[in-house]
């Protein structure tokens, strides 16, 4: 058994371009942005799916929907994808490339599952007939492969981040599946007992954003459609709330109770962090409430309603973000400390991304700006 | 040596990031130079009223973004992907040093996504003025990101001052900057002409919108043949001496050479008498030969703006084999083996008679049985040679070079690798590890093909 200090590198990168906090902060940011349309390709194919399966014009009706702006959805929530990925890159290289080398295939084929998937959520949505009618066979069938591999993709993605924090384990994988010390990158991170929790748990969570923007796109972008649909999809999406609530709250608790080292239940647990904890535990509760409260009125949800709860649910996200990357910290901090690194602050670079992140905020709000206003209405948010 | 090394039997995983990198770079250009080409000539089509063009010009926008958006997006992140895997140093150090310039260009990314979705998504139904803005706004945001990426990557070849003063802005704008921001601009234009041509040859008929595509696009596609040449020269003139070198010294590389400049002129040559000249030559199969040969020359210059950086993965900074140029010395006095932290790692885990303490004691290492040092010669291999050389079978497999190479031969190149050729780090370990890598070297070595005349033993008169 190989002492995990080890394996640690320490020489390089030995400093930071920004302070600890800024790459945190948009690490966890990013993040955040990222789950939510993340979220809707990796539990709403699948519901979609089935949805449309059932037969029930409406559920028909939020699965077309709901398909027609996937392709969007997977476009940006690759793209914000990216920021997280770099910062982690900047403050986590001496653990994030060790982890990934080692299940290097199956890391590279997160990229060669997102093209076929990305391309069957296409092929999928390339139907133009806006009807309740069942979808074909074989569109089905690209549905069904595309949400597939996206849960798949998830599967490798919690693989790679639990490995990074799981340093007690890169030994024996790398052994396993090593050629005269180099490894093989084929290992996976199944034996830690996090994995699993943690995949399943994000995937409860996903559930409940999904339903969230089930309720968000009837209540903005659905204003179109009859009001027993709007009625209907409110009431769906509390139920399906609920569902996700259920799975995110069973694998949530068993993945805080069995796989939280002693270290890590005694700081979010029995410290001042587990306001964080509960509030990270009870956040999706509040959304629920808030959704059935509005969906009990009776009334079809509006635009109002539907952005309040889509803030709701990003709150949600933001301190599952939170806690995460604390509970990170906490796993990591016997053998490396990214934290106390010295900062060469790069002040110009740092200046240009601000301004060209301004420039660009506001170059796309003029474009979105533009383009809804002289269309009269509410841009229906599809290619 | 800071990280554990991706061992991709026969290929190299570095030979990876060169596949994934071309695949990208085939669409990459093309999503920029049609980014041009679509406000361009919506532009021009809204001037002369051409609905027909129009539509032509809607169905082309949905293939593209269908290709760019898609494809050329993921495999954009793939390459990130894979240089992460099959080379982390200078991963890491990029990314440490140009984290702003990325983050910089995801922000054009994020422009050139919404620009594309609102100019195809809501084609015919916005205001003429609108429409070409958005069209506009595409094309230079994706412009942009061209430029940020182009000086990320040209400071591999030449950081110029940077290896002074660490400074962003002088990796950023490199002594390579220019020469490749005019080439891959010129790229960006003539390889998304051959994109329109194949695309409008094969899915339009024989008939005037054919031949109006042809004819509008020929300028754009010349003028980026006479930027790429341009950009060439000055990437020719500014690069260091030793990639210079590179291209005389390695045959491979001496043929590819010529061969890009062979595909570059057929392609410029089917373009004038084709095209330009003679519209209405256009045909499917012309169209098809021309994108082969335009795709073949790029992926040609493509890998040679790779191969001509060896021995470094960035010029004086980092060595092909994952280690900084300043280690050298150090790592020829303590042992590469102690060096690296997998390296040392594994010697603790799996000879701890040679570690004294926490370090290896090199002079133990040639007390291990033979066997054994045969291994540690193999892990030697595969942090110091590896990432260039594949084994016994595969990319320029090292069985196969060292062909009938006596024992003294072998250890001669190991201790002198940079000597007979300078494309290849200096040797960065130990005389003991010499010895043991040698003695791995040996066991992969082919014998002397059989049968050759004069055998060894008439060489001499008898
Ligand atoms: C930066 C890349 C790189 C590294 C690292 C590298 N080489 Fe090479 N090596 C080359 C190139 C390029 C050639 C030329 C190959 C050819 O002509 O096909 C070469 C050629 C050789 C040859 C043939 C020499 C001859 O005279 O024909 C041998 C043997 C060799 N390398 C062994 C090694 C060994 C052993 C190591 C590790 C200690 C190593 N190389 C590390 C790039 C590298």
């Amino acid at each position: 058994m190989m002492d995990p200090q080890s394996l640690v590198n320490t020489q390089y990168p030995n400093q930071l371009p920004a302070p600890f906090w800024f790459i945190e902060f948009f690490k966890v940011l990013g993040f955040a942005l990222h789950a939510f349309p993340m979220s809707l390709w990796y539990a709403g194919i699948l519901l979609a799916m089935g949805m449309s399966a059932s037969g029930h014009p409406l559920a028909r009706r939020a699965s077309w929907r709901l398909m027609r702006q996937m392709p969007l959805m997977v476009a940006y929530g690759v793209n914000l994808g990216i920021v997280p990925l770099l910062f982690v890159q900047v403050g986590y290289a001496a653990v994030f490339y060790p982890a990934t080398i080692l299940m290097a295939w199956f890391w590279l084929g997160i990229i060669v599952l997102l093209i076929p998937a990305y391309y069957g959520v296409y092929l999928y949505g390339a139907d133009q007939r806006q009807t309740d009618e069942p979808v074909s066979g074989w569109r089905m069938a690209a549905g069904v492969v595309s949400g597939i591999f996206f849960v798949v993709i998830g599967f490798l993605f919690a693989n790679g981040f639990s490995l990074m924090t799981n340093l007690g384990a890169w030994s024996s994988l790398w052994q396993q599946q090593e050629v005269a010390g180099a490894t093989l990158g084929l290992a996976l991170n199944t034996s830690d007992p996090t994995l699993w929790s943690r995949w399943l748990m994000m995937f409860g969570l996903a559930i409940t954003t999904t339903a969230a923007w089930l309720a968000i796109d009837g209540g903005l972008f659905g204003r179109g459609e009859p009001e027993a649909y709007r009625l209907w999809v409110g009431r769906f999406a509390v139920l399906l709330y609920l569902v996700g609530v259920a799975v995110f709250g069973a694998f949530g608790l068993w993945y805080s109770l069995a796989g939280w080292s002693v270290e890590v239940q005694t700081r979010m647990w029995y410290s001042g962090w587990v306001v964080l904890t509960v509030l990270t535990a009870l956040s999706p509760i509040g959304v629920l409430a808030l959704l059935g409260a509005l969906v009990l009125r009776g009334k079809p949800l509006g635009p109002w309603e539907a952005s309040a709860i889509g803030l709701a649910q990003f709150i949600v996200l933001l301190l599952n973000a939170a806690s995460r990357q604390l509970v990170q910290n906490l796993e990591l901090s016997a053998h490396f400390q990214p934290w106390q690194m010295p900062v060469a602050l790069q002040v110009g670079p740092l200046g240009m991304f601000l301004a060209a992140f301004v420039l660009g905020a506001v170059v796309v709000g003029w474009m979105i700006f533009q383009t809804v206003r002289s269309l009269g209405k509410v841009a229906p948010g599809e290619p | 040596m800071h990280f554990p090394w991706w061992y991709v039997p026969e290929l190299t995983s570095p030979m990876l990031i060169a596949l994934v990198a071309i695949l990208h770079v085939l669409v990459a250009h093309y999503a920029v130079g049609g980014g041009f080409f679509l406000a361009v000539e919506s532009s021009f089509a809204y001037r002369t009223k051409d609905q027909e063009y129009l539509d032509y010009l809607k169905r082309h926008a949905r293939f593209f973004i269908l290709l760019t958006v898609v494809f050329g997006a993921i495999t954009g992140v793939g390459i990130w992907w894979t240089i992460g895997l099959a080379s982390p140093l200078p991963t890491a150090l990029l990314i440490q040093t140009f984290v702003f310039g990325w983050a910089t260009e995801w922000v054009f990314f994020v422009i050139e996504l919404t620009a594309a979705f609102l100019f195809y998504g809501f084609w015919g139904k916005l205001p003429v003025r609108l429409h070409q803005t958005l069209g506009w706004i595409y094309a230079w945001a994706a412009w942009m990101s061209l430029v940020l990426i182009t000086g990320i990557t040209a400071f591999m070849l030449h950081p110029g001052r940077w290896l002074e003063d660490q400074s962003f802005w002088s990796g950023f704008f490199n002594p390579q900057f220019w020469p490749q921001v005019v080439a891959r601009t010129g790229g960006a234009l003539l390889l998304s002409s051959l994109y329109v041509y194949l695309h409008v040859a094969v899915t339009e008929g024989q008939g005037r919108l054919r031949d109006l595509v042809e004819n509008r696009s020929a300028r754009p596609a010349l003028l980026g043949a006479i930027l790429i040449t341009l950009g060439g020269l000055g990437w020719f003139a500014l690069l260091p001496e030793s990639a210079r070198a590179v291209m005389s010294s390695a045959a491979v590389i001496t043929v590819l050479m010529m061969l890009i400049f062979v595909l570059t002129a057929v392609v410029f040559v089917l373009l004038y008498v084709g095209p330009y000249r003679n519209p209405g030559w256009l045909s499917p199969g012309f169209a098809g030969a021309l994108f082969l040969f335009g795709i073949a020359a790029f992926s040609t210059g493509e890998y040679i703006r790779e191969a001509v950086r060896k021995p470094y993965i960035v010029y004086n900074k980092v060595f092909g084999n994952q280690i900084f140029v300043e280690q050298v010395p150090e790592l020829r006095q303590n042992g590469y083996l102690e060096g690296g932290v997998w390296t040392r790692a594994y010697v603790a885990a799996r000879y701890p008679q040679v570690m004294n303490g926490r370090s290896i004691d090199e002079k133990k290492l040639l007390e291990l049985p033979q066997s054994d040092q045969v291994k540690l010669g193999e892990v030697l291999f595969q942090y110091h040679c590896n990432d260039c050389h594949a084994t016994t079978r595969g990319y320029s497999a090292v069985g196969p070079l060292l062909r009938g190479w006596s024992r003294e031969r072998i250890q001669h190149l190991v201790e002198h690798l940079d000597e007979g050729h300078f494309f290849m780090p200096p040797w960065c370990g130990t005389p003991e590890e010499a010895e043991i890598l040698t003695s791995y070297l040996e066991t992969i070595a082919l014998p002397r093909p059989a049968g050759m005349l004069p055998a060894r033993a008439q060489l001499e008169r008898p």
